[in-house]
Formats: structure tokens, sequence, C-alpha cells
């Protein structure tokens, strides 16, 4: 099969599984127990008023027929509105998606980088001291407790020895101040992301590092490798140029997963950090039945997942030649 | 070479940021630490306790509570409203007052205010404006109410609403009214620039990092003795960051990164801040109550025997000393004691100063002569305790298993855990109790919505000054789907004492009424108060001082129009 018939094949099959996400999530949220209004522990709320709102907001409206309206609306690109910001869901999620693409993206791809680049030497090494030590770092800081990291890393870089700020993403008297120029905040962004960024990156690089180290063990009894050998080259250039290119290829579709997954960001990340991304809003969201809000952003997320899984089919064939559509 | 060097750039980079981000600017912040976000500025639709902290330093009421008495005080409206028991009016005189545009407050923005929120049945609002047949404005500074009939909560309640500005709203208001749904335009306009009358306004929400706001240089109490107190504001910028855990916040007050934590911090953090030279502990009352509810609708607990002995066996004072850390106090009513003007202390006491083996033969005789029997009893023959098994009703059934619904331990640890005390408490007098978390919406439909349950535990964390709740709690009308009586709860003779004090423009005959109902409920016991939590807040005291006490703690108007740079920081 052609790669543009399988491309056309596969967008077919997302438009079927996004349409059936669609209709999970509508059912999900009606069906949990709660709305936005039973919520609001106010005694000054009477019935009356909260009858009044729910017929406002549209959920007295027969669950089929709020189904139809939702679907009406999303294909009209009309997300709603938060019932708890009142403004549009998306200028909330056009706030909030660039701070998490920052921090959760950046984190991947250095933890992907490193962890590539560490799991290699590690495999080279086999059994070896180098390998004993960097595979027993990199299961200790994958099975780290993040909440716990971050409040240390906090507590060390942050209070004590005072090197970094305790959260945020930015310091407000530096942007309040009309003397800051373009790269005192630029740095200033910086600053306050060295530390969660640190704290992602401890906690996700021993994943690819092991992922990757386990790749390239298997690549490097391929026979190819015995080839590159008998043919004379160098270590380095078989294990840079032969084995790692091909080893890769499962921690390429494991980073291309975790960046779309990274839109969701993380809310135990940003809540520890005050980090003003996705993850949080996703969080509150839920709890507090905010409909228009929560099904937008799942939705946002199941678009880029599908998507990116596409993409990464689409990268192998590029990146393994024996592939074929 | 080339890896080594770019390495040493990038660390040299990192080394530089600290140093380079270290630029103080001169600015003179109050630095306010909140749990959350604020979710919005338009102030019919926050219902959040932040969005509302910033509100009510923008808009402002008529009428406020003193800090010390919490007696209404005149604040925007000068002088006592004036009664005229032939129409049934309220007139009231407005303070000079300008918004902070430079604009006059005018008698009709009281008006306006009042036909908005009629018009529009703004919800939370609404039900202190209804019952105002019209009002009138004789001039620029005079308003007269014209009641449908004598309603006390006029004076507590709807004079001490916040009041908009017609300038601002009157457009939005008629966009809205050529909609189908006009409310929801309302409640969903975006305000960028609250119009307020109060002692600060909005400079700048950077959405998601902070909320600037800056002094009102047309506030009304600039200079002026209101109560013997100067008001300022002394402190021209107010800097809102959000922390999202307690421990990073307590971190940023010892750090010096904020001068305020504005939201209660736990028992756990107390040592520690106290060993910290600059800072300062409040402990303040809350108008609170956390309680246990039962479903009276059905039996078992439609007999006041079983709720009365429920009640003797809670120990409250176990419940403050062990999972409150001794930082609240126990409740006898549901009208918190620091409401002191409306608090009855003279209420039946279940259960006071009475260890467990007394706890358990009080219930145990309670129950007895109700005509309820046990496979084996709590109190034997020679009236020891020993564990009670298989709790039989009056009518010889065998007690079934019954839940007690709480919030999970992430959402209120205290309620999750005297949860489970209280289902061991009863577990040893042979009642099947089980104390089950359930997340805080899903409580809520359970017990609001459907009615669905046997018994809660639930809280009110922000109780209105007036004890009109009561009737809310407890009326039979409000029994029904989304109202506030949980419990089922019907007495004609409630209902009616409810309905004569709603009607009392008398205080001190209002205040007989009121009490006369909080015995009624705590004979009747179809909630078991438990315990109302004492506020514990935390601030530098080297940065600002002058923070001003009161019930709900120390994140009052009051405080922000007082408070003032410690003399070592502005030298």
């Amino acid at each position: 099969m052609e790669i543009r018939k399988f491309v056309f094949k596969r967008l077919i099959e997302i438009f079927v599984i996004f349409f059936v996400i669609l209709t999970v999530l509508f059912l999900l949220f009606r069906l949990a127990p709660g709305d936005p209004v039973t919520r609001m522990v106010d005694p000054t709320m009477t019935p009356e008023d909260a009858a009044h709102l729910i017929a406002q907001l549209g959920l007295d409206q027969p669950i089929w027929l709020q189904y139809i309206y939702y679907l009406k609306n999303f294909f009209t690109g009309n997300f709603g509105i938060s019932f708890h910001y009142g403004v549009t869901v998306f200028s909330i999620i056009l706030n909030r998606l660039p701070n998490t693409i920052l921090l959760f993206s950046t984190s991947i791809l250095l933890s992907a980088f490193v962890g590539i680049f560490f799991g290699k030497i590690a495999s080279w090494h086999k059994g070896e001291k180098t390998d004993t030590w960097l595979t027993l770092g990199a299961l200790i800081c994958h099975t780290l407790f993040l909440p716990w990291l971050a409040l240390i890393m906090i507590w060390i870089f942050g209070f004590y020895i005072g090197w970094f700020p305790l959260n945020g993403m930015i310091s407000p008297e530096i942007w309040l101040d009309s003397s800051s120029g373009f790269w005192l905040k630029f740095l200033d962004v910086a600053h306050h992301m060295v530390l969660p960024l640190a704290t992602l990156f401890l906690i996700h690089f021993g994943s690819y590092l092991l992922l990757m180290r386990s790749s390239m063990l298997d690549t490097l009894r391929e026979d190819y490798i015995l080839t590159a050998r008998a043919k004379g080259l160098t270590e380095k250039v078989i294990r840079n140029h032969h084995a790692a290119p091909n080893a890769a290829l499962p921690v390429v579709t494991s980073v291309g997963i975790s960046l779309a997954f990274s839109l969701s960001g993380g809310a135990l990340t940003e809540t520890v950090f005050s980090w003003p991304g996705i993850g949080r809003e996703l969080v509150f969201a839920v709890s507090n039945s905010d409909y228009p809000l929560a099904q937008a952003s799942f939705l946002l997320i199941a678009t880029v997942v599908l998507i990116s899984n596409l993409v990464v089919d689409v990268l192998y064939a590029y990146l393994d030649p024996r592939i074929k559509y | 070479m080339k890896r080594k060097l770019i390495l040493f750039i990038h660390f040299f980079i990192i080394l530089l940021l600290p140093l380079s981000c270290g630029k103080q600017p001169d600015h003179h912040f109050l630095k306010i630490g909140l749990h959350e976000e604020p979710k919005t500025l338009n102030i019919w639709l926050a219902s959040d306790a932040n969005s509302n902290k910033i509100l009510s330093l923008i808009y402002q009421p008529l009428y406020l509570r003193d800090p010390e008495t919490l007696a209404l005080i005149p604040w925007l409206a000068d002088g006592e409203p004036e009664y005229d028991p032939g129409t049934t009016s309220y007139t009231v005189h407005l303070k000079p007052a300008k918004w902070s545009d430079g604009s006059d407050v005018t008698s009709k923005d009281v008006a306006f205010t009042a036909d908005f929120i009629k018009e529009f049945r703004v919800p939370r609002y609404y039900s202190s404006w209804e019952f105002i047949k019209k009002v009138e404005t004789p001039d620029n500074h005079t308003v007269r109410f014209y009641l449908e009939e004598p309603k006390a909560i006029f004076l507590t309640r709807t004079l001490t609403s916040s009041i908009v500005s017609t300038k601002e709203w009157a457009n939005i208001a008629q966009a809205a009214r050529t909609k189908q749904k006009p409310l929801i335009v309302l409640i969903n306009h975006k305000i960028e620039n609250p119009l307020g009358c109060g002692p600060f306004v909005l400079k700048k929400w950077q959405q998601g990092t902070y909320v600037h706001l800056k002094k009102n240089r047309y506030f009304f109490g600039l200079g002026q003795d209101i109560c013997g107190r100067i008001l300022g504001p002394y402190v021209n910028d107010l800097l809102f960051k959000v922390y999202g855990t307690a421990d990073v916040a307590v971190l940023a007050l010892k750090k010096g990164d904020i001068d305020i934590f504005l939201w209660g911090i736990q028992p756990g953090y107390i040592d520690d801040l106290k060993q910290h030279k600059d800072i300062q502990i409040f402990y303040s009352k809350k108008s609170a109550v956390y309680f246990m509810g039962f479903n009276l609708r059905s039996p078992p607990f439609s007999d006041v025997n079983l709720r009365r002995a429920i009640a003797v066996l809670v120990d409250k004072e176990f419940i403050i000393t062990r999972i409150l850390q001794k930082y609240g106090t126990p409740m006898d009513s549901i009208v918190p004691p620091g409401n002191r003007y409306w608090y009855c202390s003279d209420v039946s006491r279940y259960g006071e100063g009475m260890d467990r083996d007394d706890r358990i033969k009080t219930a145990y005789h309670i129950l007895q002569k109700a005509g309820y029997t046990w496979e084996e009893p709590p109190v034997d023959g020679n009236g020891r305790v020993a564990p009670g098994k298989g709790l039989r009703l009056p009518n010889g059934q065998l007690m079934e298993k019954f839940t007690i619904l709480t919030p999970p331990a992430d959402y209120d640890p205290h309620r999750a855990m005297s949860g489970v005390m209280i289902q061991e408490w009863l577990r040893a007098m042979g009642m099947p109790a089980l104390s089950r978390p359930m997340a805080f919406g899903a409580l809520l439909t359970q017990v609001k919505g459907r009615h669905e349950f046997d018994a809660f535990i639930l809280g009110y964390g922000r109780l209105s000054m007036d004890p009109d709740y009561l009737s809310n709690f407890f009326h039979s009308d409000n029994d029904k789907q989304r109202g506030w009586n949980m419990s089922g709860y019907k007495n004609p003779e409630f209902d009616r004492i409810a309905e004569k004090s709603a009607k009392e423009m008398d205080p001190e005959q209002r205040k007989k009424l009121i009490l006369k109902m909080q015995k009624i409920i705590m004979t009747d016991v179809p909630y078991i108060p438990i315990y109302n939590p004492a506020l514990i807040e935390a601030v530098r005291k080297d940065t600002f001082t002058g923070w001003v006490e009161t019930l709900d703690g120390i994140g009052n108007v009051w405080s922000f129009c007082l408070i003032k740079p410690n003399d070592k920081t502005s030298q």
C-alpha cells in the first residue's frame, strides 16, 4: 500500500475513534454524580436560584438534546464557556497551554536526549561498573515520588540555598517594572523553569535510559553489527552510526506519545510549582464539573495523541527502510 | 573541546540566572499568597473564596460589620437607616463617594443594583433583594427602599451587599435583555477593569500568575475616621500570588517572598513558624459549623431518641484534641459561639464532660428507655461497659448497616477522620455504622439532590453573621431537591417561629426567637454540631503591621485599609 492510501485510511480511523471519544466524554461527565451548581455550598443560594441557573446553563434540557447541541457546537468550533471562569474555554486553553508545552515538552526532549545518550553508553559497557551505576541511577530516578522530589528540590535549591524561585513562572515585580527588558524577562522565566524542569528531568530520563539500553542490547546481537565489525569499522562508528539509530526506534515512539500526552501537563508538578498550566485546570474542571472546560481539554489531548500516533507511524517508514505501507 | 565549551556555557548561564534575576525593583508591594487563583472578577459569577476576597476590596456595601463588636456600621452609607413602619420603608443616606474612575457614587447606582439583581434573578443575591417592592431616589444621596413586608434580613444581608456602578453594568444589562439567556450573558461577561469605590482598584490580572491591585485615590474612606479608625490604605500596591501547596507557601513566608498567606494553615506548621522571629501567627474564630446530619425521612434516624443517643456518643473534645490538635472549639449549637449576639449557650449539651464509659451508659439508657434492645448489650447487668452487638429497633428489627458519608481525606482530613472515629464509637454500642468517604460533588448530590443517604458529615465554612440560615437549614419548606434542609427536618413549631423571626424587625425580639429556634434544634438534633476549627493565619511582622483581627480572620477589608509598612522597612 502506498503511503498516501495508508494515511487516508488512518485518518478515517482517527475520525471514527475521535467521534467515539467525543460521545464517551459527553456521557461520562453527564453520568458522573454532581453538577456545577450543586457544589456551591452557600446557604444564600436557594433551590430556586439553583434551578434558575441550571436552566440558564441549559443543563435542564433532556440529555439527547444537550448532546445534539454539544455536537453542533463542536463541529462549528464553539467549545463553550467555562462555568466557573465565565470566559471561553478556548481562551483558557490558549492561556495555559503554551506554559505546559514549554515546561513539559522541554523536559521530555531533554530527558530523551540524555536518556538515549546514557542508555547507549550503559549498553555498550554491559556488565561493567558504568552500566551498573547508570542502570541503578536510572531505576532510582524512575521510581522517585514526584511530589516528594519536587518539595525536596524546592526546599534545597529554592529555600535553603536560595538559588531559584520557590514556584511560579514569573516574578511579578520584574514584569511590572517598566524598565525590565526582554532579556531580563526571558531570564526570569528560565530561572523559574529550572526547578520544575530538573524535577521532571530526573523523573523521566531514567525510563528513556532503560528503554534505550534494552533496545540497544537487542540491536547489538543483530547480524549487521557483526558484519560491521568484520568490515573493520571502529567501535565508536559501530555504536553511533549502526547500532544507536536502529535502537532508537522504540524510544522515538515513546517520545512521540509522551510529547502528545505532555499537553495534558501534570497536575502534581503544576500544583507544587504553581506552574500556570493546563494540568491543574483539567483537574479543577473535572472535580468542579466544569463540563465545557474538561471536555475541550480532553478532546485536545485525544486529538494530539491520535495525530501523533499517525505521525510516528509515518516516521517509521522513513527511519526504518524495512517498513512498507 | 567543543563539547566542554558548550557544557561550560550552560553551567555559566545557570549560575548567572539567580544573579541576573535578583534585581529588585523599587515597588513597595504587600505580597499576598493565595491557595488558588481567583476564578473571575465578575462579581455576579464569583462564588470562590479567592475571587470574593479580591472583589471585597473593590466593590463596597452600604453597611459593614465593625471588626470588634460585629455590629453593623455605616460604610458607604451616612448614618443609620431610618425605618418608617407606616410604609415599611427604609431611608439610607449616602456618603459623598466616587467610583474609581472619578465619577460620583449616587443613589441611582444603589437603585440600579437593586433593579438589576431582581430583574435578572442573580443567584446568591436574589434572596436578599426579592422582597424589595421599589427603590426611590429622592436626591443623589438618598435612597428609599420600600419592602413588600417587614424582613429582618434587609438590614443584615441586603444592606451589606455590594453596590455596583450603573456606568459599568447598564450597557451590559441592556445587551443581555436582548438575549434568550440573559443571566448567562451577565455572568459570562468578562470584566477587565472592575469599577468599584473600595480602597483598591485592579491594575493588572496576569491570569495564572498574579493579580495586582493599586490604591484607589478616590476611596471614600481615605483619611476618614470610621469607628475610631483613620483609614488608609497606607499601602500602594497589593500583589496576589498563587501557592498551590501550603508547604511551599510556608517556605515563601519564611523566605520573605510573601507577607501573608491568605488561607488557613494547618496546626502542623505552627511549631516551625513560631521559631521564626519575623513571623506572627493569628488565631481567629470562624463563622463556621461542622456537623453530623441524619436522614430524618425514614427509620431509623427519624427517631429522635436514636439521634440523641448518637449525640451523646460523639466525643467533640476528643475530635478537637486529637484530630484538630486543639485548634478548634466544640459546638453546642448551629450558630457559632463567635457570633456572640445570636449564639445561644442555653441548649441541650449532650455528653458534655463525660468519659467514654459514661457516654455509653447514658446512650444505653436513652435507647433502652425508647424500646431498643441488644443481642449483647453494651452495658451488662453489673453496670459494666462491654462491646455491644446486634442493636434492635423498638419494632424488634435488627438495625441495618448504615453509612456515614464524609468528604475524602484529601479534601478535608478533619471530617474524614471524624467520620472514622464516630463509626468506632457507634460500633461499640452495637450500631453497624460505616464511615464512607465520597468525592465532594457526589456527596452533595446524594445528600442534597437525591436525599439517598443515612448520615453525613459536612460543614459550612462561611456562614453569614445573620442567623437567617437556621430557617434555610431546618424550615420544612426547604426540604426539597437542592434545598438546604438536607435532613428533611419538619417541626411546625420551629417553622412558625422561623417565619415570625424573618419578619421581626426589632433585634431584641428577634434575638429571643432565634435563641428559641436553636433550643428546638438542639432538642430534636437533626444535626449534631461538632466543631468550629480555628482559623490560623501567619504574616511577616517585619514588613507590615496593623492587621485587624475579627471573626473569620485578618484577611478583611479593615486590615487592608489599616496596615502600614513596618517602620524598619520604610526607613
